[in-house]
This record gives structure tokens, C-alpha cells and sequence, in this order.
């Protein structure tokens, strides 16, 4: 599983974030860090398909 | 497992927390039908918070901001769009629904449609006084219809009087300064966002906006709009006598709940639709989500209806776990989603977790080499809400605390 961001409509508003933070980070120059693994955790993996549907400009995609 | 081939859903809404249920019951392989009723705007789901941000400036288009089709997901869904549901039967668990105002074709009395459950996402309409309708150039903005009308406009470079200064007020006024026309802010209190944010915030979104030229009129309410042509500049009136006038008027006077339809149907519907910690209404399959859920909020203790974006999407989730879980035979859980908003002006990212009505405490400090306002606010001595600008680690950290700390006066506030 691995999520990528266009980062041309990614605007660091932290809704990702909000949902799962030990996935997404906006540091406060407001640009996104995705961490490189995400972890095997079931719930962890939950949260980031819902981030990737709740980001209100649909910057994030998944490839499985 | 649950059967559920032969059941009927209705979903009304067809926004942000209506598209999160018809997503969630495809991604459950819901195999019943779907009836998924999207309301008077006749548009494909899009996401709102752009309209006041980029889509305003030109930085997107429409196209850019709608939300994913659902149709290629194998569920059995009927879309029906300009229509509305008009009623819920009292008795029956059927909803009428009916073409919406200016639909095209056939008049109709509309159709009634059972259901097994119903989900209530019907959300909000801008607050339009009654004695403000009806001029071309006075604006409300809420849909995607009404920013592209605004928009229309911009070119001309109006001159553009901003009424309210809550999240929409505030933000089209610095998104429509930061398209180079001359705006003037009107602001009902003494500082815009005080509302949201209180005072330190506030006074730091007024210096924000003087700096980049809005002027503004505090502690100002409009009495009057009236225009000499139809399509001429606006004269806007205000309680102190005072007089200006605008080529264009934006109102950002906030939201009222779209749920008069549910009148008569035996649900509460005196402030959004009420339903209980799990975002269930009074009748077992009927559930809300969105801005216009009225739930009490497990964490905090007390009622509340949010009208922010991340909450629309999770409890459009919640509420489908929470129907599902009842036909499973387990308890639903109660939804206990912490808030949480941003903002846009000027480039800066202004964002805010937690619930920070009744606070009688705050705490500010200064973050980032700008030395930007950092809010805390408590009640009792807990943090109940935390807000920032370009902050968004602070912010999101706080939320755990709100979390654990709050809860702690459950049963205080109850009611
Ligand atoms: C300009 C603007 C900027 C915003 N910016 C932000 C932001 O920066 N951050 C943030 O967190 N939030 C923001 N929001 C709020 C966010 O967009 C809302 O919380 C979100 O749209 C709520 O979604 P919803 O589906 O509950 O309701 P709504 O979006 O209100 O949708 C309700 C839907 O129901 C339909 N409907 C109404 N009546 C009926 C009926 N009788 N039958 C069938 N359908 C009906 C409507 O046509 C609409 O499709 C903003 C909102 C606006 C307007
Ligand atoms: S939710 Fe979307 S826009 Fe917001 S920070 Fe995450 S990727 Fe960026």
C-alpha cells in the first residue's frame, strides 16, 4: 500500500492528518510529509483509505 | 452476516455527508438499492471549502472540485437529481420525494419511497433575510451556482461590501482582496471570527485584514440593501444611519438547517435534526449526518451540531456503522470525532480543534518566527478547544489531549 499527493493541489490544511497521524504530517510551512512505509496495522490502514476520500481538494491517491 | 438484498435505503443530500454514505455502504458491499436523493442543485457532488478559497480566485475550476463518481462501484443506485425529499410519512417508513423548484419537465406530485433506513444529510442553505432577496448584485455563497455568479462579477473590479465576518465572511473578504478589488468588511461583533475564535484570534484576523487594506465596520449590523436600478450598485443601510454603497454585496450571514420537510414526521427538529450519541433520531432506521446532525457529543457532554467539513464526512460513516451494527445485533458505538476546522486568508492556515463554547479560560502563546496567536481554550481547567495559524502540528496535537481531558466532565453538562 502506498498513498502519493499532487502536491500542486495539496493545500496543508490537515484533514489527513486529523484522521491518521501516524500516516500524514503537515509541518508548519504547511507541506505534507507521507511517511515512506505505512504500517501492516489494519486499523491504521482504514484511516488512511478515509483520509484519502475526506481530502476536501482530492490530492491523495492510492496504489495497492 | 447480514442480508440485506432486498432492502432499501434512502439517502437524502447530495453533498459532502451524502456521498460519504452512498462511498460507505458501497465500500460494506451493501447489496439492497440505493436511492440516493441530491437535492435542488442539480450539480454533481463537489467539495464547498473551495468555493470561498481558490475556486473564487480562479486558482480552480469546477471540474477540479468534484467529488468522486460513485456509479462504477457495483451498488444498485438510482440517482435522482433537482428533486428533493418533500416529506416523511409520520407512520410509514416512506419519504416523498418531489421535483425540486424550477426542475425541468412534467410537474409532479412527487412519488412516495419506502425504506428500510434513511439517511438524513440535507445540511444547511445560507441565511438569506427575506428583505435582502431579490437584488442581482447582493450574493450569498453557499453553492457552486453562487460563487460562479460572484465570480461573473469580479471582473468589473466592484467595489465589494462583505456582510459578516464568520469563517465564509471572513474568508471571501480576504479571498476577494486578494483578488485586487476594494472590499469593506461589515462585522456584527467587535472582531470577525470572535464567534469561533474569541478575542485573541479575532483581533489578530482584523489586523490581518487592515493590513491588506479591508476596511472594516465593527460592531455594525445592516438594516437595509436597496438599489435604484435592478441591476445598479447597492445602498446598504445600517443601524447606526449610516449609509455606503457597493457594486457588489456578498452575505455571509451563516446557515440555516435544511430540515422543514422533516416537520410533522415526529422527529426534533428544533435545531438541525436531533439524534442520540450514535446519530440515531427518535425512529430507529432514520439517522443524520452532517451539519444538520443535532448529537450529543459524548466527550463534551452536551449537544452539538457542527458545520465543518471533516465532521460531515466521518459521521456520514458513523452513521452507516451505526445502522449496520443494528442489524448485526451489536450496541452502535457513540460518535466521539473531536471538531476540527481550518481556514484560509492571506496565505495563512488558520485551523482549530475541539469545542470551545463555554470556555471561561484561555491560554496564547506565540508560535513560529512570526510569533502567531496559539489558543487554548479551557473549562473547569480543561482544555475543551486549541486553535492556530500555520500551526497545524500544535493544533492536531492538542487533540488527544481534548480527547482525554474533556471527558473527564461528561455528566456535568449533561442534557
Ligand atoms: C463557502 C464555504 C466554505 C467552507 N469552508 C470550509 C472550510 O474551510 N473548512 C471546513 O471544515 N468546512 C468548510 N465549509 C463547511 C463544509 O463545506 C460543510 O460542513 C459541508 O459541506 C457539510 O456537508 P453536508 O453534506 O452535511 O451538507 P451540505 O453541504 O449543506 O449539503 C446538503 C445537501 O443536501 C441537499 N438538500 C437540501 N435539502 C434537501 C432535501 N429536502 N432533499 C434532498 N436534498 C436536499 C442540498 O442541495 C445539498 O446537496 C465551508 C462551507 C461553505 C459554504
Ligand atoms: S487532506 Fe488533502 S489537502 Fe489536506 S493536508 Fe491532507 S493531502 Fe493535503
Amino acid at each position: 500500500m502506498k498513498v502519493t499527493v499532487d502536491r500542486t493541489l495539496c493545500d496543508g490544511n490537515g484533514v489527513c492528518m486529523g484522521i491518521a497521524p501516524d500516516v500524514f504530517d503537515v509541518d508548519d510551512d504547511l507541506n505534507l510529509h507521507i511517511v515512506d512505509e505505512i504500517p501492516d496495522d489494519p486499523v491504521i490502514r482504514a484511516q488512511v483509505r478515509q483520509s484519502i476520500t475526506s481530502c476536501p481538494v482530492l490530492a491523495l491517491s492510492l496504489e495497492e | 452476516m447480514v442480508v440485506t438484498t432486498s432492502q432499501t435505503v434512502v439517502v437524502a443530500g447530495g453533498s459532502l455527508a451524502g456521498h460519504t454514505v452512498v462511498a460507505e455502504l458501497a465500500r460494506r458491499g451493501f447489496a439492497g438499492d440505493v436511492v440516493w436523493v441530491r437535492g435542488p442543485e442539480g450539480t454533481a457532488p463537489y467539495s464547498r471549502p473551495a468555493l470561498s478559497k481558490e475556486l473564487i480566485q480562479g486558482k480552480v475550476t469546477s471540474d477540479d472540485i468534484r467529488l468522486p463518481g460513485l456509479e462504477a462501484h457495483g451498488l444498485r443506485l438510482r440517482v435522482v437529481d433537482h428533486a428533493v425529499c418533500a416529506r416523511l410519512d409520520p407512520d410509514d417508513d416512506r419519504v416523498l420525494v418531489t421535483p425540486a423548484p424550477g426542475a425541468a419537465g412534467e410537474p409532479s406530485d412527487g412519488d412516495w419511497i419506502p425504506f428500510d433506513a434513511l439517511f438524513v444529510c440535507t445540511g444547511t442553505r445560507a441565511r438569506l433575510p427575506e428583505a435582502f432577496a431579490g437584488l442581482p448584485n447582493v450574493h450569498c455563497l453557499r453553492t457552486l451556482a453562487d460563487a460562479e455568479r460572484i465570480r461573473e462579477r469580479l471582473s468589473g473590479r466592484p467595489r465589494t461590501v462583505v456582510v459578516g465576518a464568520g469563517l465564509v465572511g471572513s474568508e471571501m473578504a480576504a479571498s476577494l482582496r486578494s483578488c485586487g478589488l476594494p472590499v469593506e468588511l461589515v462585522v456584527q461583533g467587535r472582531l470577525p471570527m470572535d464567534a469561533v475564535f474569541g478575542e485573541d484570534l479575532g483581533r489578530f484576523c482584523l489586523e490581518r485584514h487592515h493590513a491588506h487594506g479591508v476596511t472594516t465596520r465593527l460592531l455594525t449590523t445592516v438594516t437595509g440593501l436597496s438599489a435604484s436600478e435592478p441591476d445598479g450598485p447597492v445602498v446598504l443601510t445600517f443601524d447606526d444611519g449610516e449609509q455606503t454603497s457597493a457594486d457588489l454585496v456578498v452575505l455571509g450571514l451563516g446557515a440555516v438547517t435544511a430540515c422543514e420537510w422533516l416537520r410533522g414526521s415526529g422527529l426534533d427538529v428544533s435545531d438541525g435534526l436531533g439524534c442520540d450519541e450514535a446519530l440515531r433520531t427518535a425512529r430507529p432506521n432514520v439517522f443524520a449526518a452532517g451539519d444538520v446532525a443535532n448529537w450529543r457529543h459524548p466527550v463534551f457532554g452536551h449537544r452539538m451540531r457542527v458545520e465543518h467539513w471533516s465532521n460531515a464526512s466521518a459521521q456520514a460513516r458513523h452513521a452507516v456503522e451505526s445502522w449496520w451494527a443494528g442489524l448485526e445485533g451489536r450496541e452502535p458505538p457513540p460518535f466521539a470525532e473531536v471538531p476540527y476546522f481550518w481556514s484560509d486568508q492571506y496565505g495563512l492556515k488558520y485551523q482549530m480543534v475541539g469545542h470551545a463554547r463555554g470556555h471561561d479560560e484561555v491560554s496564547v502563546e506565540r508560535t513560529g518566527a512570526d510569533g502567531y496567536p496559539f489558543v487554548t481554550y479551557f473549562r473547569e481547567g480543561r482544555v475543551v478547544a486549541a486553535a492556530g495559524v500555520n500551526a497545524p502540528r500544535a493544533v492536531m496535537r492538542m487533540k488527544a489531549r481534548i480527547q482525554s481531558e474533556a471527558t473527564t466532565i461528561q455528566g456535568a453538562y449533561a442534557g
